[in-house]
This record gives structure tokens, C-alpha cells and sequence, in this order.
């Protein structure tokens, strides 16, 4: 294992560029000042105004529900276009696949907003209508993520497997699906983070009522992103925490790869 | 990996069945939490908010077929556009008695002569705030548009000015400024506007919609071009910081942009009885004031001032006195080939 | 035979369902907004009818939104700068990010998963939640910059005005997308076979020969993916040059935005939107050829 100190030194100040401003928003969820500008004291009072929001409380719990059910989806069926793409070579997938990474969000909000009314009708948008969109936009990360995995594993594996005489599914389940782990728990974090905080396909997709955290937040900044967005920002991070530490408990191999 | 995922699926979001459910698209925060508990308290219905921070967002989504708003807050032209897409429900003047509060002056607006969709609900003013301390040291006046578009006082306060990211109002100042209406539509004006600009850009840091308020209030930004009910906040929290400046604010004497926003009933709406419920409720003068007391937002309503705080009823940016008045001007709707002139004289701003 | 049908069926399987629902849900409603560029803005905003209602009404298909594009070289200049944007932010992403894709691959298993986990956390929060943060770290009235700026100022230099700016701009953009480099980076890394390096090594290359000539081509793909991951979003991006930029930090993104959500045009939107995808998509396949002519040669 060979670790100098240079590597060392870029990574810690890489991390500690990635947790300055983390650090600054839930210190700043303490402050005891309306304003997210500098520090004034230390209270907590915005925690509890947090749990006495019921709007923000409602968002966040939309955007959970969302970021979990639209990464699962968009995992299964983006580990699915990363194997195809790389497998079969199909030639319409790989577009279809990647396109919706590259069309700027808004046409993607706006035509997915037409396409749900004028196909589904008026009353259509809701939540559902919200975590589709999303599921579209994540597919692509995470076929990308899974395909790079795939290019430059060793082909012969495979073969191996199917001389063996193992079914496809048996090869997928006992010798790709594990190669590719790292790479599919890569892209469902991918997809959970990008829903979770995706703020232009949401706005032009939700239904009326129906609000999620960047939505909320968003609305907020002209008055003031009180310290209570930090202090949501900070519970978010902490639920996350431990749905990954817990994810992690159930299935130790997962990120450490077998290959 | 599945229990924590089945357990997260129990988080799922509970539709509220309640009975009665109004649904109101407003602005953010142009409501006050009190106003909205007694609402509910009164009509026994629960009150459910979507918000926009634009009026353009709002017509957006409309546009696009959004629908299952009962209420929205336009502003004038926003109404005016509404109206012509035939996109309102009528009201029902017999359901607000309240309605007589409303000052005759804010009544029967080029947008909607004779109020037959709208029924008025608060207002604001385009002008420009400022660190009172610096403005007095660096010496620029305050009463004009020439503290934002002249080079001789710019270059006093070079970065530290921010003037509005939008199209109408930013051209509407430069108008203003030059001597034109805010809804003339001659090119020549046009551009000689567009000149304008451009000679301040150079000065300016950034065109800001949204932040400037705390930009001001901690002292990043000493001159801002934005609305009143925003200064008013500004000040506020200065104060509330226990800054050792002040925020200021007044509405320059060549005439400004004024905004009326109106409460309007979707014809998608589903419970039309409610929202004239809500309507005449903020018809009353105590909760049209509580708004007003808590943002600092102009009020067309003549029952509410015995309700308005004292220093902010005089305060001459909010209720502006009739000469003021006559001074300001609203903003019509462009029909679609203005819009796309006005949108590439602003592409050209924002690049050049 | 069975094999072949088998394979056929596993063919269908798995290349069916992410293909259908993309159809349904991308291809479609692109295509309407396609057709859409094609069209007259309507009157109130959104889209004027495919057949006019009114005489006189602009109805029906034209190409003058894309006559407005080509027509002037404003839209180029934009798109030129974006592209810019894009690139700076992916190569100083590519920079940041590869040390410690690097460290995490060679780190023991079981300090990994805390290692990735650490860079993913800070993304659990809101996006503009850490952009605020942002705005607090470069104002000038920041605890970091006022120590500084006092210095600057003793030393007679003009202050360092860092928030509104450019410099502003590519610090959010690298900050939002840099795990978005990191993972598929890792992702690559991670399967190294350090014999490679070992035998490198044996053979009298040094640490920077052994990076150069063997980790980092094994790598491109790694590279590449998250090449594209930082650069396509950063394009259409409107939010950190609202929040963060100055007055000369407008980008596509932006323009586009204000076709949809200030100006309400939308076959204009449509229209940028649509010659901004093309340009990206136009990217990727010159870059993919290029990646396919580099293996070719390795």
C-alpha cells in the first residue's frame, strides 16, 4: 500500500474544501440570528421551530419518500441500461440513456409537465408524476457509473461462468452483480442525492400541495434562508448517516467490491 | 438493505383528508402564520400553500396546465394576462360584504375595470435602499435613479450595488429615470434605455433578486434597487442585528414602479366558496393589517390603518402621499413580440 | 440452441424495461417539446396553437426561433463562455477529486466505505443550503476574508472582492460536483491490480512515471465518466451564477431560464435548450472517439 505524503496532503485539503462549508451550515443552524450571514450566539431555538413547521416538515418528508423510491427505481433500471449498454451494444439505448443527462433540467421539467397533462390529464400531477421524473433523470447516472465499471473488467469471467453451464441469471447474480456492487451502491447514492436536492424538474412536476425541501427552501430565499434551512439541512445529513451506516451494518462487502 | 427501506416507506406522506381544504398560490411569506391560524380557526377548513417567488413562475406553470389552485396573488399584469387567457372565475361580490374597505383609488385598475375578477390585497414599490451612513459619507443622493445609473456617483460606491434581475423593472427604472412611461414601448426610448444601463453596468456587482436584502443588512452591499416591503425587512433586521448603520429607503422623485397584487380565483379551483371565505376575511381590516405590520407591505385597505403600527403607517416609502402617487405608474403586460425584443436587448445587457 | 434463446430472452430482459421507460418518459415528451421549437411563442405565454383560431393568429410550424440563433453571435458567445465555465470546473474537479479517488482505492477495506461516505455526506444537505454557505465564506464581511483584506489593505493592495465574481461562480460549481468526479473515479481506481505497479516498479519506472504511464490511462474510462458527469449539468446550470456571479457571469443555463420563466417563450427555450444538447452530445461523441483512438493505440 503505498501512500506518500503528497497524496495524503491533496486528499485532507480536498476533504477539508468539501467540509468547510458543510461545517459553516450546521454551525450556523445554532445561530442566534434571523440571518445566515455571521455569528451572533448559541440556541436551538431553530430546531424547535423546525419541528413546528408542519409545511417544512411535510416537504421534507415528500423528499425523502421521493429521493428513496425514485433511486431505488432508477438504480434497478439504470444497473439494467449499464449492463445492456456494455453487453448488447444496442444503438438507440445508449441515447436514450444519456441524453437526459445532457438536456439542460428545465426542457426536461417543462416537457415532462406537458407530456403528463396532455397524456394523463389535468388532474394528474402529484407525487407520483414527481418521483417519474426523477426516476428519468437518474437513470442516466447511474448507467454511466455501473458501464464504466463494467469496461475493462476481465470478459473471460463471464465466459468461464456461462462454460460452467450457469444460467445468465445465475451468472448475474453470483459472479457480475458482485463485480458490479461498488458501482451500483455508487449510482444509488448518486441518484438519492440528486433527487433529494433537485430543485428545477420538482417545480414544474408537483402537483398542487404537494412540496418537497428544495422547493420550500427555494421559496424562502427572498425573505431571509433562516438558520431553520440549516438546521433541516443538518437533520438531513444526520438521517442520511444513518441510513448508510445502517445500510452498511446489512451488507459490509457492498462498496469494497469483490474484484 | 430492505428493512431500512420498508422502514422508510412507513415516512410516506399521509394525504390529508380533511374536508375542507383550500388551496391557495401566493407569494412567500405574503401571509403571516397568525392571519392563517385564525383563517382556519374561522371557517373550521384547513388552508394549504403553494408559493412562487416570481410572478412568471406562477404564469409559467399555469401555462403549462397546472391546475387545483383555488386563489392566486397576481400582480397587475399578471391579472391583465390571466383575464385575456380567460383563466378566472368571476367573483361573487355578494359573498364580500368587506369589500367596501377597499380605498377607492386601488379599485377598478386598468387590468380589471370594474373588479370583476380581483379583489385588491397589498402592494409594493420598486425603489432603491441604501446603507444610510455611506450614502451621507460618500455624499449620493437618494431621491433619484441617478444613485444607480450615474457614473459621477457610481464610481463612489463601484461593487457595492446591486440593481434587480429583471427585465421589466430594470428597464422601467431606466425609463423612469430618462422621463418615459414605464409602458412605452418606442425603441428609440428603448434603447436609449439599454444605453443607460450598460454606461452603469460596469459599476454595479451584480444584478440580484433574492439576496440583496441580507447583502444590505450585513454590509457587503451598500445600494440596493429593490422592493419596499424588502428594505423594510432590511431595516428591520439591522436594527434587530444591532448593526452600527442603518437601512434606508425611498422612492426616487422621477416616479417608480408600483405593484398591486390581487387576490384572483382559478377557474380550476374546487372550492370557489371557500376562497370568497378567505377573500372577505382579508378583507377585514385587522388581517389585512397584520401583513402590513409584519413585512411592511402598502395597504388599499382604509379599514385596516386604525390596525398599522404608527411608524410604519407614516412612513412616507409604504404609503406614498398623493403627488408620490401620481409619480408611479403600473406595469402593463408586453404582447409576445415586445417580450422577445425586450429579451434580446437583455441578453445584450447581461453580456456586453 | 437453448443457450442461443436464452440469451436472446436475457437480451430482451435486460435491455426492455429501461429502454420502455425511457421511451414513455424522455423520448416523448422531448419530441413534443421538439416539435415545440418549430412553433409561435402563444400570446399569454407558453405555445400558439398548431392551427390558428384567430386570422391574422401565428399558428403553425416555423423555423424562426432557430433563424433568431444563427442570426446573431450573442447566443455563440454565450454558449462559448458556458462551455468555459464547464471546462475549467471539470479540470480543476479532475484535480481535486483524483488524489483522493486515488487514496480511498488503495485505502484498506475497511477504512473505504467511511472514506466514501464522507464525501457523500455533505450532499445529503440542500443544495442551496451549501451555496448560501458559500456566499457567507466569500463575502466580504467573512471571518475568512476580513483578515485578509486588512493585510491586502496595510500592504496597500485593493481588497479582494470575492463574492459576486467569476472566481465565485467556478468555486460553487466545482463544490456541488465534485463527488460526481470522485465516485466514478473510485469506481475505476478501485479495481486496479496493484501488480501493475509492483511490476512497474521492478522494471525502474518512479512514482510519477508509474501514475502517469500506468495508473492514469488504465483510468480514462473512470475519467472520462466523471468528466461527463461534471461537465453536462454545469452547462445547464442557472442557480450558481444567480446566486454566486456577478454581473458578467450569466450563462446559458440562465438564458434559458428566462425564456421559460421571464420572457415566457417557450419555442425560444425550446430552441436553446434543444442547440444546447446537441452541443453536449456533439462533445461526448468527439470525446468518445477520441477515447476509442487512444485505447486503440495503448
Amino acid at each position: 500500500m503505498r501512500r506518500t505524503w503528497w497524496l495524503w496532503g491533496a486528499s485532507l485539503a480536498t476533504y477539508a474544501f468539501l467540509y468547510v462549508p458543510l461545517t459553516i451550515v450546521v454551525l450556523f443552524s445554532f445561530n442566534d440570528s434571523k440571518l445566515n450571514a455571521e455569528w451572533v450566539g448559541f440556541t436551538g431555538n431553530w430546531y424547535r421551530t423546525l419541528f413546528g413547521d408542519e409545511a417544512m416538515l411535510g416537504a421534507a418528508r415528500n423528499s425523502l419518500f421521493i429521493a428513496v423510491t425514485a433511486s431505488v427505481a432508477a438504480t434497478v433500471l439504470g444497473t439494467m441500461a449499464g449492463i445492456a449498454m456494455h453487453r448488447y451494444r444496442p444503438r438507440l439505448l445508449p441515447f436514450m440513456v444519456l441524453t437526459p443527462v445532457a438536456m439542460p433540467e428545465i426542457l426536461l421539467g417543462v416537457s415532462l409537465l406537458v407530456f403528463f397533462i396532455s397524456v394523463f390529464g389535468e388532474q394528474s400531477l402529484s407525487l407520483g408524476t414527481v418521483i417519474v421524473a426523477h426516476v428519468t433523470f437518474c437513470i442516466g447516472f447511474v448507467a454511466i457509473i455501473v458501464r464504466a465499471r463494467l469496461a475493462g473488467m476481465d470478459e473471460s469471467i463471464f465466459e468461464a461462468a456461462r462454460d460452467l453451464g450457469a444460467t445468465p441469471w445465475q451468472t448475474f447474480r453470483l459472479v457480475t452483480l458482485p463485480l458490479i456492487m461498488p458501482g451500483v451502491i455508487a449510482g444509488a447514492l448518486m441518484s438519492f442525492t440528486l433527487s433529494i436536492d433537485d430543485f428545477v424538474i420538482t417545480f414544474f412536476t408537483t402537483g398542487a400541495g404537494v412540496s418537497t425541501l428544495p422547493l420550500q427552501i427555494y421559496t424562502m430565499i427572498k425573505v431571509a434562508v433562516t438558520p431553520e434551512v440549516n438546521a433541516v439541512s443538518t437533520l438531513l445529513m444526520a438521517l442520511t448517516l444513518t441510513m448508510i451506516v445502517i445500510a452498511s451494518r446489512l451488507a459490509p462487502d457492498a462498496l469494497r467490491g469483490q474484484g | 438493505m430492505r428493512a431500512p427501506l420498508c422502514a422508510l416507506a412507513l415516512l410516506a406522506p399521509l394525504r390529508v383528508f380533511a374536508a375542507d381544504v383550500l388551496h391557495l398560490y401566493n407569494w412567500n411569506n405574503y401571509i403571516t402564520p397568525d392571519t392563517v391560524a385564525r383563517f382556519e380557526k374561522s371557517c373550521g377548513c384547513k388552508l394549504v400553500q403553494d408559493y412562487y417567488a416570481d410572478n412568471e413562475e406562477m404564469l409559467a406553470k399555469l401555462a403549462a396546465g397546472a391546475t387545483g389552485y383555488d386563489l392566486l396573488v397576481p400582480t397587475g399584469n399578471a391579472v391583465e394576462n390571466l383575464i385575456q387567457q380567460g383563466a378566472l372565475r368571476p367573483i361573487d361580490r355578494r359573498l364580500l360584504p368587506n369589500l367596501k374597505n377597499i380605498k377607492p383609488e386601488f379599485m377598478g385598475e386598468f387590468f380589471d375595470p370594474g373588479n370583476k375578477y380581483s379583489v385588491p390585497y397589498a402592494y409594493s414599490v420598486t425603489l432603491i435602499g441604501y446603507n444610510v451612513e455611506k450614502m451621507k459619507e460618500r455624499g449620493i443622493p437618494t431621491d433619484t435613479w441617478a444613485a444607480i445609473f450615474e457614473p459621477r456617483y457610481l464610481e463612489r460606491v463601484k461593487g457595492k450595488v446591486t440593481v434587480l434581475d429583471s427585465q421589466r423593472e430594470l428597464m422601467s427604472a431606466a425609463l423612469k429615470y430618462l422621463g418615459y412611461s414605464v409602458n412605452d414601448v418606442d425603441q428609440g426610448h428603448w434603447k436609449q434605455a439599454r444605453d443607460l444601463i450598460l454606461r452603469a453596468k460596469p459599476y454595479w456587482a451584480a444584478f440580484n433578486a433574492a439576496s440583496y436584502i441580507k447583502e444590505l443588512t450585513v454590509g457587503n452591499i451598500w445600494l440596493a434597487h429593490g422592493y419596499s416591503n424588502d428594505m423594510f425587512t432590511a431595516a428591520q433586521d439591522a436594527k434587530a442585528a444591532g448593526r452600527k448603520f442603518t437601512i434606508g429607503y425611498s422612492t426616487p422623485k422621477e416616479g417608480a414602479v408600483l405593484a398591486l397584487d390581487s387576490m384572483v380565483l382559478h377557474k380550476s379551483g374546487p372550492r370557489p366558496d371557500l376562497a370568497h371565505r378567505f377573500m372577505n376575511f382579508m378583507l377585514e381590516g385587522r388581517n389585512s393589517a397584520e401583513l402590513t405590520n409584519a413585512i411592511g407591505a402598502g395597504n388599499p385597505n382604509a379599514d385596516a390603518t386604525q390596525y398599522i403600527r404608527p411608524d410604519i403607517a407614516d412612513n412616507r416609502a409604504v404609503f406614498p402621499d398623493k403627488a408620490a402617487l401620481a409619480r408611479m405608474e403600473m406595469l402593463h403586460d408586453l404582447d409576445r413580440r415586445l417580450r422577445r425584443l425586450l429579451n434580446r436587448m437583455w441578453i445584450e445587457i447581461k453580456v456586453r | 440452441m437453448i443457450r442461443l434463446r436464452a440469451e436472446s430472452i436475457t437480451r430482451s430482459l435486460v435491455t426492455g424495461p429501461p429502454f420502455l421507460f425511457l421511451f414513455v418518459f424522455f423520448a416523448l415528451p422531448s419530441l413534443i417539446m421538439v416539435v415545440a421549437s418549430f412553433r409561435y411563442p402563444g400570446e399569454f405565454g407558453g405555445l400558439a396553437p398548431l392551427a390558428a383560431t384567430r386570422p391574422g393568429e401565428d399558428a403553425g410550424l416555423t423555423a424562426e426561433n432557430y433563424g433568431v440563433f444563427f442570426g446573431d453571435w450573442v447566443y455563440f458567445q454565450i454558449l462559448i463562455k458556458s462551455f468555459g465555465v464547464a471546462l475549467l470546473t471539470t479540470l480543476v474537479c479532475l484535480v481535486m477529486a483524483y488524489p483522493l479517488a486515488l487514496l480511498i482505492a488503495r485505502s484498506p477495506k475497511r477504512h473505504r466505505d467511511f472514506m466514501i461516505l464522507l464525501v457523500v455526506l455533505p450532499f445529503a444537505s440542500n443544495f442551496l443550503v451549501r451555496v448560501y454557505a458559500w456566499m457567507i465564506i466569500l463575502g466580504d464581511q467573512s471571518i475568512f476574508l476580513r483578515p485578509v483584506n486588512t493585510v491586502l489593505a496595510y500592504l496597500g493592495v485593493e481588497p479582494l472582492s470575492l463574492l459576486f465574481s467569476g472566481f465565485a461562480v467556478i468555486v460553487g460549481m466545482v463544490y456541488v460536483h465534485l463527488p460526481f468526479m470522485i465516485l466514478p473515479l473510485y469506481t475505476n481506481l478501485e479495481k486496479h491490480d496493484p501488480v501493475l505497479l509492483d511490476a512497474a516498479q521492478d522494471l525502474g519506472a518512479n512514482a510519477w512515471s508509474r501514475f502517469w504511464r500506468v495508473t492514469f490511462p488504465l483510468s480514462l474510462p473512470g475519467v472520462f465518466s466523471g468528466a461527463a458527469l461534471v461537465f453536462i449539468p454545469v452547462l445547464g446550470m442557472f442557480a450558481i451564477p444567480e446566486i454566486l456571479g456577478g454581473k458578467d457571469d450569466w450563462m446559458v443555463g440562465n438564458m434559458i431560464k428566462e425564456a421559460f420563466l421571464g420572457t415566457r417563450d417557450w419555442p425560444f427555450g425550446s430552441m436553446l435548450s434543444i442547440m444546447l444538447t446537441l452541443a453536449v452530445l456533439a462533445v461526448a461523441a468527439a470525446a468518445a472517439w477520441l477515447a476509442r483512438q487512444g485505447t486503440a493505440r495503448a
